[in-house]
């Protein structure tokens, strides 16, 4: 428990330190115990047996003591500036793999990057005092630095010596780049034929509009992927719902989602290319993901409508245009989402909202174009059934909503700040977000993943982002027979 | 939004509008100025903050300037009849849309977009075998031979191209 | 290697083998990439997955996600439905406009909507009432023929009807048994959820939109992007899980909640929580780390005269990224505000709230009366980065996608000509790629192949069944 102080508030300064988790530990408040979910969940369904069974089986808390799906399995990650190759090379550490993470002695630009440019936001090293932004070291979990000037033959041939020890590669340089160093596929293919090597990039390392670097150098980030595979055109409010340029326009993701999908996408096809290696008696071969396109394989129908009839999916904001209801809307405090469209759901939302609000019925169920579900879909309805629901949603927050809407067993849930997900009961349960005390900065809250809850090989976060070239020493002495003698030397020359 | 307005306003043969005006949410969550009922024209001020109504709707004297119309309208007394999106002077259009025609019903495709067969259309004649069997081949000639005709046609015309 | 050591045999020699591999060599390296990954001879290749049979008794897109992406690669995988009705997905589609029939012979007027696309490509369908218990055998038989399951239902029901995984690891103790759904264990184990309460409960979007200064509101992402987001990554514990069983031949059981995954992408928004108490917001086009780095409007659209309203009205946004000095440098010159570079010269000072909302409304400004095509043109010829916003047409044209192979039209055996958007746009694979054989099939079209081929029933138990509606 942590003690009460009293401290005197000048400004801002004074109060970051208040949240550090060591004053302020997390969760605030403690999430329900074990025996209350039995009492309260379970058991009100009657999956007492059930619910024992998922306790005992799945729970984060067991999945320390089991075994790795991935050990054994050693890879090499090369690239900087996105969040593509590091969400790979951290899908694959949580399933037990190592990874070595090969940065330029200068660091990956990435560490660099904090919020509005706040080094307040960024963690220093204990030892060192280097500071480290929040991205980078929340990606880089489970991967090991070392430092490598690519640049140098010294590095090359380190490199070289370290791709022979491994079963694949992550490649995130610029198009060509390894391949005109002598390090890409096709030559490391001829010494290696088992490796696994995987290119990902933005739009592509080749092809009429694969990815460009800037005449001064600068790389193509995400979002450009979204930009170039419609979904930025295609997500955001319509110009009719809000003004052009104030709200009404194409929207990019808050985060840089297109090298999540990539990322996921990427890992499936090494372990997909592995497995044909090591059980099927294949070989190594040559991969490439992209961010534009594995976010086009997941834009629903989108292009593919285009070639059913000619149209161009346009953006409709909150509200989706395939199902009713299925949308969130503003209500007193924020936004309320709410989803149900099957006729014995849709009816439940409407009685949940006749309650307090009578006139729903009138307006909304007596509708006799509302009656039936493919017509429920039509543009025209999708603006009165929200208006009328809204009229409801402004009076109330959005616990009252939820509560309102739990009760006729609707999917529904408020918009959540990650505070607010932070310190949701569920989420803190399982938990979906935990701390990991580290060895170099202190205690961090992280995302946890969500392959965590399996009975024999759960994936799992042990150590988050490393100060660069934290491994270097080991594993060039490990992978490549070079003493901390040459190692220096090496250093000294701007070779690691 | 966050609101409707019931236009109450007496008509030329006494009885009251009775249309009630959409106010959807995220255009007038915030929102102030004037605004016409959809089937008599009356035009209301209103002053909406974070969806509550907290001026109005005062109606305007005939002849005011509406500054922007419901996008749909309807009238429950009268089996729900209807204003839909983009009735000039009545409601406003809609812009954001996939295709210059707006269906909301199925649409009947009989080929792709660039002219091959797709079998878009209903009904389909029955073909299925034991069980809900269904072959690994469309049958296009047997099952449906005037798309199969038609098909021939546009390739003669050149209406058939690789993209 | 040799016997003697003092013969040197060409195939020892590091370094290319033959004419054809020392061609290989020479070639530029795009060529190289188009030569090895092949477009359109996918055919020619082995399947990365084969021999793998999947069962998936799964609706939506969220877990049928996770066994298209095993079918694409080259699994065997066997859709349950439910007799007459299938998929409650096969009846969405966008505005109710785009549907391809038939869905069953007994539903002439019913199609397979669009929304169905891309998420169960590849797959034997097979309907079944199963928690009838005439059913039961028939579907342990499967369960002992197949290597895994994905399914969706809500905790507790499989369990319910006698063939959750604690009953199926006695019939088949390699078996992977995969449940997805919104929550899990835990307080809200019961809650159910879609893809939008996903965006909405874990995070997303209140990271997403315009803030509310630029007059925005949370956002939603187009598409149901968080549901096959969260299948890709139970595919990946599928993979791993294969793994393992290799060594050591065991099965287990994956719980994943598809609104956890959610939170998985908000990168540092946990962290900075976590230790500062900050709470991360939306910023719109812009990017809260990097500066320029976002997406402007520009004056005019590239299609003023199109009849779509999308490319007549929404051509009009381009992403400028010039973050970097130089590249800032050069921006500022190009749209003649050099005073503007003078001010914000350090990354750290453009970055600033205050610096982007001044930075990109005179970039907003330059390109005030110019079309996205000239803002690009122009930003381009300066050796700038600055690409447009394409819509679903132009995305379709793009040369880069045919090139690669990732947008491609096929011919479906049973519905004909289809534009395929999927399965190749997910990696390219130069040994084992992946592939596409059908898009769907009407609901129990392969009914007699699974349950006479495959589970040796007699024709007539199976028509029967039907008979009954059971299958
Ligand atoms: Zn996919
Ligand atoms: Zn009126």
């Amino acid at each position: 428990m942590a003690e009460k102080r009293n401290i005197e508030i000048n400004s801002r300064a004074d109060t970051m330190d208040l949240m550090n988790p060591d004053i302020r530990p997390w969760p605030v408040t403690p999430p329900p115990d074990a025996e209350w979910v039995m009492a309260n969940t379970y058991a009100k369904r009657k999956a007492e047996d059930f619910g024992k069974w998922s306790e005992d089986n799945l729970r984060y808390e067991y999945s320390f003591g089991k075994p790795e799906a991935l050990q054994g399995f050693r890879f090499l990650c090369v690239g900087q500036w996105r969040l593509a190759n590091k969400f790979c090379a951290a899908l694959l550490c949580e399933a037990g793999a190592e990874v070595i993470n090969i940065e330029p002695p200068e660091g990956d630009p990435l560490r660099q990057l904090t919020p509005f440019g706040r080094e307040e936001y960024m963690l220093a090293d204990k030892f060192t005092g280097e500071k480290c932004g929040l991205d980078f070291l929340h990606e880089m979990r489970g991967q090991k630095s070392v430092t490598l000037n690519l640049e140098t033959e010294e590095g090359r041939a380190i490199y070289q010596t370290l791709a022979g020890q491994m079963d694949g590669i992550i490649d995130e340089m610029p198009p060509g780049y390894m391949d005109s160093l002598g390090l890409g596929y096709r030559q490391l293919n001829k010494l290696f034929p088992r490796l696994v090597y995987l290119n990902m990039a933005v739009r592509g390392t080749w092809g009429p509009y694969k990815d460009k670097v800037s005449k001064y150098g600068q790389w193509t980030l995400e979002p450009f992927g979204g930009c170039a595979n419609s979904f930025v055109h295609n997500t955001g409010f319509p110009q009719d719902q809000l003004p052009r340029g104030k709200g009404g326009d194409p929207t990019r993701s808050g985060v840089w989602f297109a090298d999540y999908v990539a990322g996921e996408q990427g890992a499936n096809t090494i372990l997909a290319a592995l497995y044909w290696r090591n059980v099927l008696g294949g070989t190594g071969q040559f991969c490439e993901v992209t961010g534009a396109e594995t976010q086009m394989d997941i834009l629903d129908f989108d292009i593919a409508w285009y070639g059913f009839n000619g149209s161009i999916k346009a953006r409709t904001g909150a509200w989706d245009p395939n199902l009713n209801q299925y949308e969130w809307n503003p209500c007193r405090d924020g936004y309320m989402m709410i989803g149900g469209q099957t006729d014995r759901l849709w009816y439940r939302i409407g009685m949940c909202i006749e309650r307090d609000f009578p006139q729903f019925g009138r307006l909304i169920h007596e509708d006799p174009i509302l009656k039936e579900m493919g017509a429920r879909n039509a543009l025209a309805m999708l603006i009165k059934t929200y208006t009328v629901t809204t009229r409801w949603l402004r009076d109330i927050n959005r616990i009252e909503a939820e509560q309102k809407l739990m009760e006729y067993e609707i999917a529904a849930g408020p918009i959540m700040y990650i505070d607010e997900v932070a310190e949701f009961p569920q989420f803190k349960y399982r938990p979906w977000v935990c701390t990991i005390d580290t060895d170099h900065y202190g205690t961090v809250l992280f995302s946890v993943s969500p392959n965590n809850y399996q009975m024999r090989t759960p994936h799992r976060v042990k150590v988050l982002g490393r100060p660069l070239g934290f491994d270097t020493y080991e594993i060039l002495q490990k992978f490549c027979g070079v003493g901390q003698t040459k190692v220096n030397e090496l250093k000294e020359k701007g070779a690691i | 939004m966050c609101d409707i307005i019931w236009c109450k306003k007496t008509q030329a043969d006494g009885k009251p509008c009775e249309t009630v005006n959409y106010l959807d949410p995220y255009c007038f969550w915030n929102w102030k100025g004037n605004i016409n009922c959809a089937h008599c024209g009356t035009v209301y001020a209103i002053h909406m903050i974070q969806g509550h109504m907290y001026k109005g709707p005062d109606e305007q004297p005939a002849g005011t300037k509406p500054d922007t119309s419901p996008l749909y309208a309807d009238k429950p007394l009268e089996g729900y009849i209807n204003y839909p999106s983009g009735m000039e002077g009545r409601t406003r259009p809609f812009h954001c849309l996939p295709r210059h025609i707006y269906l909301g019903v199925p649409d009947m495709v009989k080929f792709s977009i660039r002219g091959k067969p797709l079998r878009g259309w209903r009904p389909q004649p029955k073909s299925a075998g034991i069980a809900g069997q269904f072959p690994y081949n469309w049958e296009m000639e047997k099952l449906s031979p005037e798309v199969a005709a038609e098909y021939k046609e546009k390739i003669a015309k050149g209406e058939v191209k690789e993209w | 290697m040799t016997k003697d050591l003092r013969e040197c045999r060409l195939e020892d020699l590091p370094g290319p083998k033959s004419k054809q591999e020392l061609d290989e060599m020479r070639m530029p390296y795009e060529d190289y990439c188009k030569a090895v990954f092949a477009p359109g001879h996918e055919m020619s290749k082995p399947e990365a997955l084969k021999g793998i049979r999947w069962l998936s008794t799964t609706m939506y897109i969220f877990t049928p996600h996770s066994v298209a992406n095993l079918a694409e690669l080259g699994a065997e995988v066997i859709k349950v439905e439910m007799p007459r009705m299938g998929d409650p997905m096969k009846h969405t589609s966008p505005f109710n406009e785009a549907y391809l029939y038939p869905l069953h012979d007994t539903r002439p007027m019913t199609g397979t909507g669009y929304g169905f696309t891309s998420a169960n490509v590849n797959e034997y369908y097979l309907s079944m009432d199963y928690h009838l218990p005439e059913m039961k055998e028939a579907f342990y038989r499967l369960i002992k023929m197949s290597d895994g399951l994905t399914e969706c239902y809500r905790p507790g029901t499989f369990d319910r009807w006698k063939q959750s995984y604690r009953f199926v690891q006695e019939l088949n103790p390699r078996f992977i048994y995969v449940w997805g759904g919104g929550f899990g264990y835990g307080p809200k184990c019961f809650g159910g959820s879609y893809d939008i309460l996903g965006q909405a409960h874990a995070g997303l979007a209140s990271v997403t939109g315009m803030h509310e200064f630029m007059g925005g509101h949370c956002t939603k992402h187009s598409n149901w992007c968080i549901d096959w987001y969260s299948g890709t990554q139970i595919t990946f514990g599928i993979l791993a899980a294969l793994h393992w069983r290799a060594k050591t031949g065991l099965g287990t059981m994956i719980e994943f909640s598809q609104v956890q995954a959610a939170t998985r992408v908000l990168g540092h928004a946990a962290p900075m929580y976590g230790r500062f108490g900050i709470v991360r917001q939306r910023w719109g086009n812009w990017d809260t780390q990097l500066c320029v780095h976002g997406i402007i409007l520009c004056g005019k659209s590239d299609f003023p005269d199109a009849i779509n309203p999308q490319d007549k009205f929404e051509a009009r946004y381009a992403m400028v990224s010039a973050f970097q000095d130089k590249d800032f440098k050069a921006l500022c010159d190009v749209i003649k505000k050099p005073d503007m570079y003078s001010k914000y010269m350090k990354h750290k000072d453009r970055v600033e709230g205050e610096a982007q909302v001044d930075i990109y409304a005179e970039l907003e400004d330059w390109a005030k009366d110019k079309s996205r095509a000239e803002v690009v043109r122009i930003l381009q010829s300066e050796g700038l980065l600055c690409e447009p916003v394409m819509n679903d047409r132009e995305v379709y044209e793009s040369e880069h996608y045919r090139t690669r192979g990732t947008v491609r039209w096929m011919e479906d055996p049973l519905f004909g000509d289809v534009l395929v958007q999927g399965t190749y746009s997910a990696g390219l694979m130069s040994q084992t790629p992946r592939r596409q054989y059908w898009i769907w099939r009407p609901v129990g079209a392969d009914n007699v192949k699974i349950y006479h081929e495959m589970l040796g029933y007699p024709i007539s138990t199976v028509k029967e069944w039907y008979d009954k509606a059971w299958i």
